[in-house]
């Protein structure tokens, strides 16, 4: 407040509506600090982690490039067509500093200033692409489609396609990956965003019934003697074939390929479900169109034979063109059992 | 060219590499100093990357709508990425405490660095004439709004039943320099700012004052939104058993809205990230999100 304000009251009106704004965004402050305004100050992340999550909004981030496109050709319509994207931007720092950067770029574009930007001159494959940025990519892919079905499912629609490519996308993006832990990284969310596919009314298979198998790093030593003796078992029957090792709490397995079958071995299974036969329900399975699978619907494969008395049941899960002699095909083969869970059949009547 | 806005759109494993090595050799550009620091080269790289994503042009094939970037001719396309990763690395920059003064310092540097960079002629400031730059702006151009106007001098007017209160907002105004609406209010209602001290509790009283404006611009308001926000507020019920706040659907659908104006105005809601509501009969809400519905506003 100006001294002359203080002691002589209203002074002359200046017709100048930013005073009142300032006002207006003071009354409607919110109380707290947003999220956004906190990591700008916060460390530098040593990670490469994704930039845009929380304030992520569907919705209004895709009006972006239209807004400032209007607001670029002059368009006296740009605020009154674009009203509601104008509020959001009034409360939403993320989607406000994207605004800034799109306009700010946009811009560029089409008033170019100077010499047009040089093409790069770098490498034309994913295999030489640095697998970091490969495996940032898939988790960008990954988020995105779970920022689509959330949006779907807010909205009463449906994004089950377009994230459904997003997350086939990242599979194969993933296959070029070479190192599996980076690989694992990369597809970490893979299965929990693939599993929001069935809503939230979907059975949860979870607790001591179910045996929840995952791929086995490669590297990863302590192999059990369980495991070396299912090596010798699988070595004796297919000789030419790679497998992919998985592991269940202390339990091992592995899908074995036979020319185009893939098979499931597996080895110590609790005495409750020996003489019994068993479902396999491979999550990532309905993501993945180049298996065929036994029975036709990978959530649920009943096993060919009863798991024997030793604990052991070796049982095929379907068939497919790719080659796990391939290392690309091995990657999207494992990347498709990152879960598979296994249970007694009779358990679904019960 | 090797890549174009279309192929990203449907070709995006073929056209990444050329993507990212397109990205990566203007980020070591414009990273200066840090052009060596591979995880810095990645930040600006994943950014844009990573925004392309998001707006629904990289891998977003026929399901996402197609924007103004989709236009674009080729060589604009690049001119887009290349201030893209422009920015980005002016904001790695500085997050890393580079000693640079202003934009334009650092913009100087780069023509000085650069022999026939695409930025050499660029000297404008970075967001200096962005419109909207500033949440201030925004209400700027809304607050500019003559039906707000009326709106707010109506709300200031049902202050005179708390005269504290009413001069707590009055001086608030003029600490503001809001003097238009000042004189207007002084001479349609006789008002003046009392030049006595400020009553103790002013904070008080001002905080006081604000709560009411609220309520009576969404009050006033005929945003179905901001109707819903409304009556969400005024609704609630507090759960003692879980401690937060249920609203019914037909609770809401009084008067004059219909259930299906209540479920529009909820699914915006929702989609401003106001509120956690899946289509149920009932609107759970905790106390943050309260405070945030009572300070949303919009006009049709």
């Amino acid at each position: 407040m100006t001294e002359h304000n203080q002691n002589e009251g209203f002074s002359v009106p200046s017709n100048n509506p930013q005073p009142l704004a300032r006002w207006l965004q003071d009354v409607f402050q919110a109380p707290i600090t947003s999220p956004s305004t906190e990591n700008q100050h916060a460390p530098l992340s040593l990670d490469l982690a994704l930039l845009i999550q929380d304030e992520y909004h569907v919705r209004f981030y895709q009006q972006i490039p239209d807004f400032c496109m209007a607001l670029l050709t002059n368009d006296p319509q740009a605020s009154l067509h674009h009203a509601s994207l104008l509020y959001h931007l009034l409360g939403c720092q993320g989607c406000h500093q994207a605004y800034l950067d799109i306009y700010d770029s946009l811009h560029a574009a089409i008033y170019p200033q100077g010499v047009r930007p040089i093409l790069g001159q770098g490498t034309r494959t994913l295999d030489g692409t640095p697998h970091r940025m490969l495996a940032h990519l898939c988790q960008t892919l990954i988020s995105q489609a779970e920022a689509l079905l959330s949006h779907a499912r807010r909205e009463h629609a449906t994004a089950d396609e377009p994230a459904r490519a997003l997350l086939q996308l990242a599979l194969r993006i993933s296959s070029h990956i070479v190192q599996s832990t980076t690989r694992r990284e990369a597809l970490q969310d893979l299965v929990r965003v693939a599993t929001l596919f069935d809503g939230p009314a979907a059975p949860q298979e979870s607790g001591s019934q179910v045996y929840a198998y995952s791929p086995t790093l490669a590297g990863t030593g302590n192999m059990r003697s369980g495991m070396a003796k299912l090596r010798h078992q699988a070595a004796g029957q297919a000789q030419e074939s790679q497998m992919i090792q998985l592991r269940a709490r202390n339990l091992d397995g592995m899908v074995v390929q036979h020319g185009k079958t893939l098979e499931l071995h597996l080895h110590d299974l609790d005495p409750l479900l020996r003489g019994r036969f068993l479902c396999v329900n491979v999550a990532l399975g309905s993501l993945f169109e180049p298996v065929r699978w036994l029975g036709g619907n990978p959530r649920s494969i009943k096993s060919a034979s009863p798991v024997d008395g030793t604990g052991s049941l070796v049982t095929p899960l379907g068939e497919t063109e790719l080659r796990m002699s391939n290392p690309e095909e091995r990657n999207l083969l494992e990347a498709l059992f990152l879960l598979l869970q296994v249970r007694a059949c009779d358990q679904d009547a019960g | 060219m090797p890549f174009t806005a279309h192929d990203l759109r449907y070709h995006p494993e073929q056209s990444y590499p050329l993507l990212y090595a397109y990205l990566h050799r203007n980020a070591q550009r414009y990273l200066g100093s840090l052009q060596y620091d591979a995880f810095e080269v990645d930040i600006v790289v994943g950014h844009v990357v990573e925004q392309l994503v998001r707006l629904g042009l990289f891998a977003g094939g026929d399901s996402s709508p197609k924007t103004a970037l989709d236009q674009l001719s080729d060589a604009q396309f690049y001119a887009f990425l290349n201030r893209s990763v422009h920015n980005k690395a002016i904001d790695r920059l500085r997050k890393k405490h580079i000693q640079i003064s202003t934009s334009a310092e650092l913009e100087s540097s780069e023509r000085d660095e650069s022999d026939d960079g695409p930025m050499g002629d660029a000297v404008t400031s970075l967001w200096g004439s962005t419109p909207f730059s500033t949440p201030e702006e925004i209400t700027v151009h809304l607050s500019s709004q003559l039906a707000l106007r009326d709106v707010l001098k109506h709300c200031i007017q049902q202050l005179q039943a708390a005269p504290n209160q009413l001069q707590a907002v009055l001086h608030e105004l003029s600490e503001y320099g809001a003097d238009d609406l000042l004189q207007v209010l002084a001479e349609d209602w006789h008002l003046s700012l009392s030049s006595d001290p400020l009553n103790p509790h002013n904070s008080q009283h001002k905080d006081h004052a604000h709560k009411k404006i609220r309520h009576c611009l969404q009050q006033k308001s005929s945003n179905l939104t901001v109707i819903v926000a409304l009556r969400l507020c005024e609704y609630k019920v507090l759960s003692h058993e879980t401690h937060e706040y249920t609203v019914d659907l037909q609770t809401l659908a009084q008067n004059d809205l219909s259930e299906e104006d209540v479920q529009v105005g909820l699914k915006e809601l929702v989609a401003e990230g106001l509120l956690s509501w899946h289509g149920e009969e009932g609107v759970h809400l905790n106390s943050a999100q309260i405070k945030r519905l009572t300070r949303y506003y919009k006009e049709e």
